[in-house]
């Protein structure tokens, strides 16, 4: 295999999974909201994306419906889950990915079933060759990934994303300032679905085929390790998890080829990545990069009487 | 026209292995204060345990179901004591527990698989079938039924009228309480998850029996179990028993509905969470509550 389209091929998952993994950070991260159906809104996005360009709708367009489709969904699941307790927010938000695995792989009619549905690919602007076409992936996904990564920061240090961190750590407290917190938490998941979905469009279009058994529930917990490895709460941190975990992802698949390891690669890969994070939740909670405070003028101004001083 | 004594039967199948594998979730989760994903393992874990003896057709079954359990339950609480305990000494929230869970979860889910392989196995033992009424039950059926039946009332009498069971009850309804009153609480907790996992253990081989054996099969039907549990009301064990009838039942006549109206029957497992969806917004406390 050509050596610069599977370095392009790993950018790609990585910028992908990444943003994933931004968008859990927005919801649990920033807002302690525990969204365990990750894949669900990953999943929705895939397959609007699908769908539409199959019926030749142009790609800029399908890509921004499928962000729209899933923060929609978002919003509609957070209606029922939000005013519930943390753990029922996880056991509906789980069970919303089941079903709508269920969904797809039952109504054959929609977008092929089990069988799955070929997906054109968006990035010919470059030109036709395998390499022109990865270097035009990774060229969108960054591409992306940097506005969402730079909305994000911009956002967390905002009011708003104080309101967010306040809704976190105490939301009575929140509420009884006169923020209508069940609003703002929806929201949240309305854009961190949103942003999952984005990230869907650009996995169909990349891979230029889905079927309902790339969107099992693994993939959610893929997304929580690089979150709880990272560090929840530090959107650079998050970015390294994302990264890091591809890179054992790749690893594994390498190690494959090349070892005779007396136990099969992909299911030792996922035991460890069991034990992973149950050491990290046990010894490093915090994750590698720890969330940093507030970039609030009051605490510039601060910092600069007390470097005066 | 489907038999409705059939049906029935089968409702009554899928509520006992329902309370089977919910019992212990729904005790653990009031005594830890935290839904435990890697209950779906257990499930799992009993059902390859149980197929060790069941390889030949001349197996016995109590010995699985035995080994099943014990195993279950020995996992359970090697798990609390090495990742949960530690978590909870941590001050771990909720949702750390969650997470924990999940990948403890995976972590057992591809050693079964690494030993048993992902490919479905089935156990070798002959069922005999009678004809009682036009409807047709196998002494597995008998099993299945019996052995909740047995458990339910064992527990009642375990929970209500022993030290350590009324202890279980105790520490879930007031921790702080049951503490200042002198119960010995890590021994207490750790003997509730050796018997919660040891009947989701059963449950598991009841499962593989009836359906098949593969390492999603825990898994599968975990959120079922789930929904059960929030609908009996966590912690109830009653509430439990009756959530568990209201979705066995639901689950096998929505079948036939779902087939009536044109739908695929693989919408089975939506029933479930339609109802627990329901229950969220009218009555999150469920019916104990």
């Amino acid at each position: 295999m050509d050596p610069l389209i599977y370095v392009l091929d790993v950018l790609v998952f990585a910028g992908i999974y990444a943003l994933l993994a931004l968008s859990l950070n927005l919801e649990f991260g920033f807002t302690g909201l525990a969204n365990f159906g990750k894949v669900a809104f990953f999943m929705a996005g895939a397959y609007t994306y699908a769908v539409l360009a199959n019926l030749g709708v142009p790609y800029w367009l399908t890509l921004l419906a499928g962000a729209v489709v899933a923060g929609i969904l978002g919003a509609v699941i957070s209606l029922p889950a939000l005013r519930l307790r943390e753990d029922y927010l996880a056991i509906v938000t789980i069970s919303f990915g089941e079903i709508l695995r269920l969904i797809v792989k039952a109504e054959d009619q929609l977008a092929g079933g089990v069988h799955g549905i070929v997906v054109p690919s968006a990035c010919k602007f470059l030109g036709d060759s395998p390499r022109e076409v990865g270097l035009a992936n990774v060229l969108l996904v960054y591409a992306l990934l940097a506005v969402v990564f730079l909305g994000l920061q911009l956002l967390a240090n905002t009011p708003y994303g104080r309101v967010l961190r306040g809704i976190r750590e105490d939301e009575v407290a929140v509420a009884a300032v006169g923020k209508n917190t069940v609003f703002y938490k929806m929201q949240v998941l309305a854009l961190g679905s949103g942003i999952a979905g984005l990230a869907g469009g650009l996995f169909a279009q990349y891979l230029r085929y889905i079927e309902p058994y790339m969107f099992m529930p693994l993939v959610t917990f893929l997304v929580w390790i690089m979150l709880m490895l990272g560090g929840a709460g530090n959107n650079v941190g998050v970015l390294a998890g994302a990264l890091v975990v591809e890179l054992l992802n790749r690893g594994t698949r390498i190690a494959k080829d090349y070892l005779t390891l007396p136990v099969d690669p992909n299911n030792l890969q996922f035991i460890l990545f069991g034990l992973l994070i149950v050491i990290i939740l046990i010894y490093r909670p915090q994750g590698l990069i720890r969330e940093g405070p507030m970039k609030t003028v009051a605490r510039e101004r601060a910092t600069k009487w007390l470097s005066s001083q | 026209m489907e038999n409705v004594g059939q049906v029935i039967l089968n409702a009554l199948i899928t509520s006992s292995i329902y309370l089977l594998a919910g019992t212990g979730l729904t005790l653990t989760f009031g005594l830890s204060r935290f839904p435990n994903f890697t209950y779906a393992e257990f499930i799992t874990l009993g059902a390859y345990a149980g197929f060790i003896f069941l390889v030949q057709p001349e197996g016995s079954f109590l010995l699985a179901l035995l080994t099943a359990a014990v195993i279950a339950g020995l996992v359970s609480v090697l798990s609390y004591s090495l990742v949960f305990r530690p978590l909870v000494e941590r001050r771990a929230s909720l949702v750390l527990l969650m997470v924990a869970s999940i990948g403890l979860g995976y972590a057992i889910r591809y050693t079964i698989a690494e030993i048993w392989s992902w490919s479905s196995l089935s156990y070798q033992t002959v069922w005999a079938a009678y004809e009682v009424g036009g409807i047709r039950v196998t002494s597995l059926w008998v099993w299945i039924i019996l052995t909740a039946v047995v458990a339910g009332v064992a527990l009642h009498f375990f929970l209500t009228r022993t030290k350590t069971g009324k202890a279980i009850r105790a520490i879930a309804n007031n921790p702080e309480l049951a503490s200042v009153t002198g119960i010995n609480r890590e021994r207490v907790i750790l003997l509730a998850w050796f018997i919660g996992a040891a009947l989701a253990g059963l449950a598991g081989v009841f499962r593989a029996a009836d359906t098949r054996l593969f390492p999603m099969l825990g898994w599968d039907i975990l959120l079922p179990v789930f929904a059960a549990t929030v609908l009996g009301g966590i912690g109830s064990f009653y509430g439990l028993i009756l959530a568990s009838l209201i979705l066995g039942f639901a689950e096998n006549f929505g079948v036939i509905f779902l087939s009536g109206v044109g739908l695929s029957t693989e919408y089975r497992m939506a029933i479930a969470f339609l109802i627990l969806i329901i229950v969220l917004l009218v009555r999150p406390k469920g019916i104990a509550g």
